[in-house]
């Protein structure tokens, strides 16, 4: 299933609602903190920056591939190009003092989620997320 | 998002309940001021009923850390959820945060 929000502007919420809402979605309650952990991240991403002022579309959407085995999560808008991926990892042994406030969004979904893939095509930001789901 | 803070003589007991999350990140921020000033403070969080944290409430608790260390005090996290405290571990602040 698949929606489209326009604009986005202080849709995180109802977007995240919308996701985790999906029959696709697994029951298991771990499973669910990591995807909306996931999805909070990214969605919140794309509604802070990739318009301005929050003025523009995202379609988001689930789909279920593999017999149900593997949930894959789809965000696309049609804001400023940006790969969050390339995006170089925080340093997570740093000491208190050098720690900074900030980065650390995307790098939780990589390490929650299975696969995060970015491509731009026709003009458009396209982010998928994919988790096994299988119990 | 629930804050209770409660002063017994020297140290603070606060008691958290709900989701920290992009739409509670900047009420719980207001709610946790109180902790950001005095000399010395002595900060036990019970974060039994924290449900949920995204790195916006990571973000605070890093402030807090900060803030509480410039004032040589101490603040520890109690009972944190094993969902909540693996973002924690997986961003390394469970090293530079006191959890027990």
């Amino acid at each position: 299933m698949k929606k489209l929000f326009n604009p986005i502007k202080d849709k995180t919420a109802e977007i995240i609602e919308y996701l985790m809402s999906s029959p696709d979605m697994p029951k298991d309650e771990d499973l669910r903190f990591k995807l909306r952990l996931s999805i909070e991240e990214t969605v919140e991403n794309v509604v802070q920056y990739a318009y301005k002022d929050g003025i523009g579309w995202m379609e988001v959407g689930t789909a279920l591939e593999k017999n149900g085995l593997t949930l894959t999560i789809t965000l696309k808008d049609a804001g400023k190009p940006f790969n969050p991926l390339e995006k170089s990892d925080p340093d997570i042994n740093l000491p208190l003092e050098e720690r900074e406030i900030g980065g650390l969004g995307i790098y939780l979904c990589k390490q929650l989620m299975d696969e995060v893939l970015y491509r731009y095509e026709d003009g458009c930001n396209i982010l998928t997320m994919k988790k096994e789901i299988s119990k | 998002m629930e804050v209770k803070i409660e002063n017994t003589g020297t140290q603070t007991l606060v008691v958290l309940k709900g989701r920290l999350d992009t739409t509670t990140a900047d009420k719980f921020m207001q709610d946790i001021t109180p902790l950001m000033q005095g000399d010395n403070p002595d900060i036990e969080m019970d974060c039994a009923g924290l449900e949920y944290t995204s790195s916006q409430g990571l973000r605070m608790f890093l402030m807090l850390q900060k803030s509480v260390t410039s004032r040589k005090g101490n603040l520890v996290l109690k009972d944190m959820k094993p969902n909540v405290k693996e973002v924690f571990d997986i961003t390394g602040f469970s090293n530079i945060i006191k959890i027990v």
